[in-house]
């Protein structure tokens, strides 16, 4: 199979992929075809992308420890209660990656609808008495012995759906119905996140998912570029009418965030916000040294959690932060050269999605922890405390993994 | 393959155009990253120094604070007076409780059951308050009320219980005294912070309080979070001079004596205050120091102990009235408060009064001394003498006649000592009372010790009338502790001992840390001087016409000195009564002092009030020192002597079972000290038989100790032993 590729569409992958090629193109083609022959039918391997997140995962669980054995220790009693916790669900993650890249995505394409519906039902479960609230919000469900959040596999399951979407609407998408239809069934997952999981951010990722795989798969940028120019403006005015409001009953319950945003010092509730800013103002450039922040130490509250970077920043200082920025930045390039890469259209739109989660994550987190926008919960991916969290995230790039191994190299 | 190739065709590709849009989706989130990096960087340039500063000043390392153990206080033989018991406060946390649902309903049966709390109240309280994590379910529980609690908690006991959660042990002390009113004047008592209030719980209150110990958090050399606990250091143990079984005799008379006249001719307690201190007249060691009313320690705040005692105002001075059954209940605030201190306060130390005919011995010694009079004179008294154009009285009205000096004590005579005051002159005689120490603190180790300045003469204040008052009692203001420590030095030799109450301080694990030694503050009169007093004093008790032969206990000979002094306004008919004596007459080793102010009675100025509790409490006291007696008993006396010692045995019998009783159900007194019981005994018994220090005579020419049994010389300072050859050098 390997040997009988079209020409034409072999010289597409070598613009991305002109080194790697090269090796091949200077042996001699015999000898090339009895290597190949020999080697098991494993297809192309993207080492660049398995390091990332092999180093993602073993930073993430280095700087979780760090993070949270303070923690662990004062409310568990064991200081690596989240660090074991973590340990295997990023092994059983580990696993889960390698069975999902074995397994051709096409068979995936099949699935779209039962994905979509395992999405919604997932959510849905949460109402049932499988629901189990924590700190006032019901966001898991009890799945065996553990609680897992639905969210999560509404994430995946929206990415496969929408990129056999992508495949199934076609040209449609061109005109302004396919891409309402597109969005349109988008939005229950992204409103029932909201309402029924109270879960704000998790639905602004899924919208936002959304928009990148349309705006990928459509030639339309006007419409984009209207939406953005839009949403700027609405923000910007809702912004302006907080900032010339004095007390939290008048902006509301809702907008109350935008008035911590805009002066956390001043709200009980901008504690979480200012205790990361001094942690990451305090960091310096190469940070206090690892396991050295003082303010994980009860004062970033959850530290593990969505606060996490912040720690980073204090233990590592600017120079560990921008490490973890570039580890971030190849991740999505390595995404970015498998969808270009990507022997069709679903694949490429699989990855597409999965790097629109990826980035938006990442970007909001950061944005969050260092107050450039209002505060809503948005965990840092292979990071942050999560099981759930870090298991479909491996999934997904099981997925990539399977996607990469279909291109012909 | 043909069909393969025809799937194959079919596959939509990811178009160019669609790569150009993924290139813009990569561009803009590349741009986000450069934007987040320029934040970053700008909010370590821009608040870098101040977030820095910010994170080191709110390190608190949450630390908890271990409580010590505040020292006790015992008496002479070892008997606890005051004691720190452990006990524990129980503490809500509800954020924990309220984890798991299964946690709550086990608790909270579990809290019932074990210490009957209200369910409901903590159920409210639970759903009200989610974020708690301190609230104080109930005080003050003793360990052995928490121990049921505790195994369900622990995991290794076999009621352990998983869902028992949310409650832990907040561990405190509570101040305890076993023998509840007993030198409760002299004890003091403690507020809920560990802070003496009276007494020697006041005056030793820095010595008996130890250190809190902490429990924390800091970072270690790696920066990894370390947990660490400084124990609590606790405080030390004070040995009072009290012997408890002389306190408990003369709690037990003046307690008699108030029963006797308690509602005689008002409705209220037998005196305003009957006062006694005895005395070791050779060390300045206080063996009994009490003043009713009595209160009980354990609960200073019983309106009911206030019930019979003259009613004061806000600011502290009396109304007239008395505090009865039916107007406690009206004192509130600061009128209770300023009533309370009334109780509270130590009579023997705090009040001061006009001493009266006690006086008059210093009077005498004071002349002796200055070579006014040589002791051997006789004057006339007529029953009154004019000074200053006014009649002073003499008491009794008919006169002594010719009386000696000697006579003028024993029978009191005033004309007698006004004759002396105007030999001596006002300089010399204010001298004297300077030298005796009136208008002087003692120094004793009792807060609340009166300041007396001003309310005694110069000699330029002396005018001849004042002179002539002062020299019998009168127009001068003592306290009670004045009065003994001057009249112990008059009979030991002329030497004023400053008086005391701690003889010693024990570390909390038993170990001496301190002797208190007593102190000759000067000498008054000299040895001389000090025999012709005690002469004098001893015919008031023995003489014929002695006014204090009602003081004289059975088998003893003792002396002294009644007084009866008027209060002012003059001619109220409102006297204060006392009796100062020592016993035994010949070598005395103890001072007995008893006041009684205005006593409950139609006539007060009657001496016989003082001098029958002095009988009754040396008739205990004397034999119970040991002291041998020196008189024939009659057989009234033999017979109550006979009575005595068969209450005693019936006091002992009641006592061991009373104290059997308490075994069962309280836990030992000495329970909680880090001093294994036994070794604890030990060596309070070890301290009981031997005294704690010996008074040893000073070698004059070397300022050493001289050892009266083997006629060594002592250093001091160093201790070193020295035999009169091998005295160091230049010496």
């Amino acid at each position: 199979m390997v040997s009988r590729v079209d020409f034409s569409e072999r010289r597409n992958n070598i613009r991305l992929n002109r080194r790697r090629i090269r090796p091949v193109r200077s042996m001699n083609p015999p000898a090339v075809q009895t290597i190949e022959a020999a080697m098991p039918k494993v297809g192309y391997i993207d080492y660049s992308l398995i390091f990332t997140i092999i180093v993602l995962c073993a930073f993430g669980l280095l700087m979780l420890f760090s993070t949270s054995s303070y923690n662990a220790s004062l409310t568990m009693g064991d200081p690596t209660y989240y660090f074991r916790h973590q340990l295997i669900a990023t092994a059983l993650g580990a696993v889960v990656m390698i069975v999902t890249a074995l397994i051709p995505y096409g068979f995936w394409k099949k699935l779209y609808v039962p994905a979509y519906v395992v999405s919604v039902i997932s959510l849905l479960l949460v109402l049932t008495p499988l629901g189990i609230e924590k700190n006032g919000a019901r966001r898991w469900i009890k799945v065996g012995g553990t609680s897992i959040q639905p969210a999560e596999i509404a994430k995946i399951g929206l990415i496969i759906f929408l990129a056999a979407l992508v495949c199934k609407l076609g040209r449609n998408l061109a005109i302004m119905k396919g891409k309402l239809i597109f969005l349109g069934v988008t939005l229950p997952v992204a409103g029932m996140l909201y309402l029924i999981t109270d879960n704000l951010s998790s639905a602004l990722i899924v919208f936002g998912i959304a928009l990148v795989m349309l705006f990928v798969a459509t030639p339309d940028y006007k419409n984009f570029v209207l939406i953005g120019a839009l949403f700027a403006a609405v923000a910007a005015v809702i912004v302006y009418l907080i900032m010339n409001v004095e007390s939290v009953a008048e902006a509301g319950f809702r907008f109350h965030r935008i008035q911590v945003w805009l002066n956390p010092e001043a709200y009980e509730k901008g504690f979480q916000t200012v205790q990361g800013l001094y942690a990451i103002g305090s960091g310096g450039i190469l940070g206090k040294g690892l396991g050295q922040s003082m303010q994980k130490l009860g004062f970033v509250p959850e530290a593990q959690n969505d606060m996490i970077f912040s720690i980073i920043c204090e233990e590592l200082g600017l120079f560990g932060a921008f490490l973890v920025m570039v580890l971030f930045m190849v991740l999505i390039w390595r995404l970015f050269v498998i969808a270009n890469n990507a022997p069709d259209r679903f694949g490429a739109m699989i990855t597409v999605g999965v790097m629109a989660h990826i980035m938006i994550q990442v970007i909001l987190n950061i944005a969050v922890v260092t107050n450039t926008i209002p505060n809503t919960g948005i965990t840092l991916p292979f990071i942050s405390y999560g099981g759930t969290s870090i298991l479909f995230l491996m999934a997904e790039m099981g997925l990539v993994m399977s996607v990469a191994r279909r291109i012909n190299a | 393959m043909a069909e393969a190739r025809k799937v194959r065709e079919k596959p939509q590709r990811f178009t160019n155009s669609m790569r150009k849009k993924l290139i813009w989706v990569f561009v803009l989130a590349a741009l986000a990253f450069v934007g987040l990096s320029i934040r970053l960087i700008l909010i370590n340039r821009d608040e870098g120094e101040n977030y820095s500063r910010k994170v080191l000043s709110q390190q608190r390392y949450d630390s908890t604070t271990i409580p010590f153990r505040r020292g006790d206080i015992v008496d002479a033989n070892g008997t606890v007076l005051a004691y720190s018991e452990k006990v524990y406060n129980i503490i809500l946390d509800t954020t924990q409780l309220t984890d798991k649902e299964a946690y709550l309903e086990p608790t909270l049966n579990a809290l019932q059951k074990e210490f009957g709390l209200d369910v409901t109240q903590i159920r409210s309280y639970v759903s009200t308050h989610p974020d708690s994590r301190y609230y104080i379910l109930k005080k003050t529980m003793t360990f052995d009320e928490i121990a049921g609690f505790r195994a369900l908690q622990d995991s290794a006991s076999e009621t352990y219980d998983e869902n028992v959660k949310g409650i832990w042990f907040e561990e405190n002390y509570i101040r305890k005294y076993p023998n509840g009113t007993l030198a409760s004047d002299v004890i003091g008592f403690t507020t809920g912070d560990n802070e003496g209030t009276y007494g020697l719980e006041e005056y030793y209150d820095d010595v008996l309080n130890g250190n809190p110990g902490r429990e924390f958090g800091y970072l270690d050399d790696d920066l990894n979070l370390e947990r660490t606990t400084i124990p609590a250091e606790d405080g030390n143990t004070i040995v009072s001079t009290i012997d408890g079984n002389i306190q408990t005799i003369v709690t037990k008379y003046l307690r008699e004596f108030n029963e006797e006249y308690k509602n005689n001719v008002r409705t209220a307690n037998g005196a305003h205050n009957v006062g006694c201190i005895i005395m070791e007249v050779n060390t300045g060691n206080i063996l009994a120091m009490a003043g009713a009313p009595f209160f009980d320690l354990n609960d200073t705040r019983n309106k009911d102990a206030l019930i019979g005692q003259p009613m004061v105002d806000e600011n502290g001075n009396r109304t007239g009235e008395y505090i009865t059954e039916e107007n406690v209940s009206t004192l509130e605030g600061d009128l209770l408060f300023q009533n309370y201190n009334a109780l509270w306060k130590n009579f023997c130390i705090t009040d001061t009064y006009e001493p009266g005919s006690v006086a008059k011995p210093f009077t005498i010694a004071g002349a002796i001394e200055d070579g006014s009079i040589t002791g051997e004179e006789v004057y006339n008294c007529t029953g009154e003498l004019e000074v200053g154009g006014w009649p002073i009285q003499c008491h009794g009205g008919f006169g002594h006649g010719n009386i000696s000096v000697a006579g003028g004590i024993e029978q009191s005579c005033n004309v007698v000592m006004m004759k002396v005051s105007q030999a001596e002159g006002a300089a010399k005689f204010a001298a004297a009372q300077n030298r005796f120490g009136f208008g002087l603190r003692t120094g004793i180790d009792l807060a609340g010790e009166v300041r007396t300045v001003g309310l005694t003469y110069t000699a330029s204040q002396l005018g001849p009338s004042e002179l002539a008052t002062n020299s019998f009692g009168q127009s001068f203001n003592v306290s009670m502790i004045e009065m003994i420590s001057g009249y112990c030095s008059l009979i030991n030799g002329g030497n004023y001992y400053e008086p005391h109450m701690v003889s010693k301080v024990l570390s909390s694990s038993g170990a001496t840390i301190k002797n208190i030694e007593p102190r000759v503050l000067r000498q008054t009169v000299s040895p001389s001087t000090s025999e012709q007093i005690l002469r004098d004093c001893n015919l008031v008790v023995s003489g014929e016409n002695g006014t204090g032969k009602t003081a004289r206990p059975a088998g003893y000979m003792i002396g002294g000195k009644t007084g009866t002094a008027e209060t002012l306004p003059r001619g109220n008919r409102e006297y204060v009564v006392s009796f100062m004596g020592h016993a035994p007459a010949v070598d005395p080793q103890i001072a007995i002092y008893v006041v009684v102010d205005r006593a409950n009675a139609a006539r007060q100025d009657d001496a016989k009030y003082a001098t029958r509790i002095v009988r009754s409490i040396l008739t205990e006291t004397l034999p119970y020192l040991g002291i041998p007696m020196t008189e024939t008993l009659t057989e009234e006396e033999a017979k109550e002597l006979e009575n005595l010692e068969s209450a005693w045995i019936r006091t002992d019998e009641a006592q061991v079972e009373a104290e059997e009783e308490q075994q069962d159900t309280e836990p030992a007194v000495y329970e909680g000290t880090d001093v294994p019981d036994e070794e604890y005994t030990d060596l309070l018994e070890e301290e009981s038989e031997a005294p704690f220090f010996e008074s040893f005579e000073i070698d004059e020419e070397t300022g050493y100790y001289v050892d009266p049994a083997t006629g060594t010389m002592i250093d001091p300072e160093t201790g070193e032993v020295f035999n009169a050859q091998s005295l160091p050098d230049g010496l």
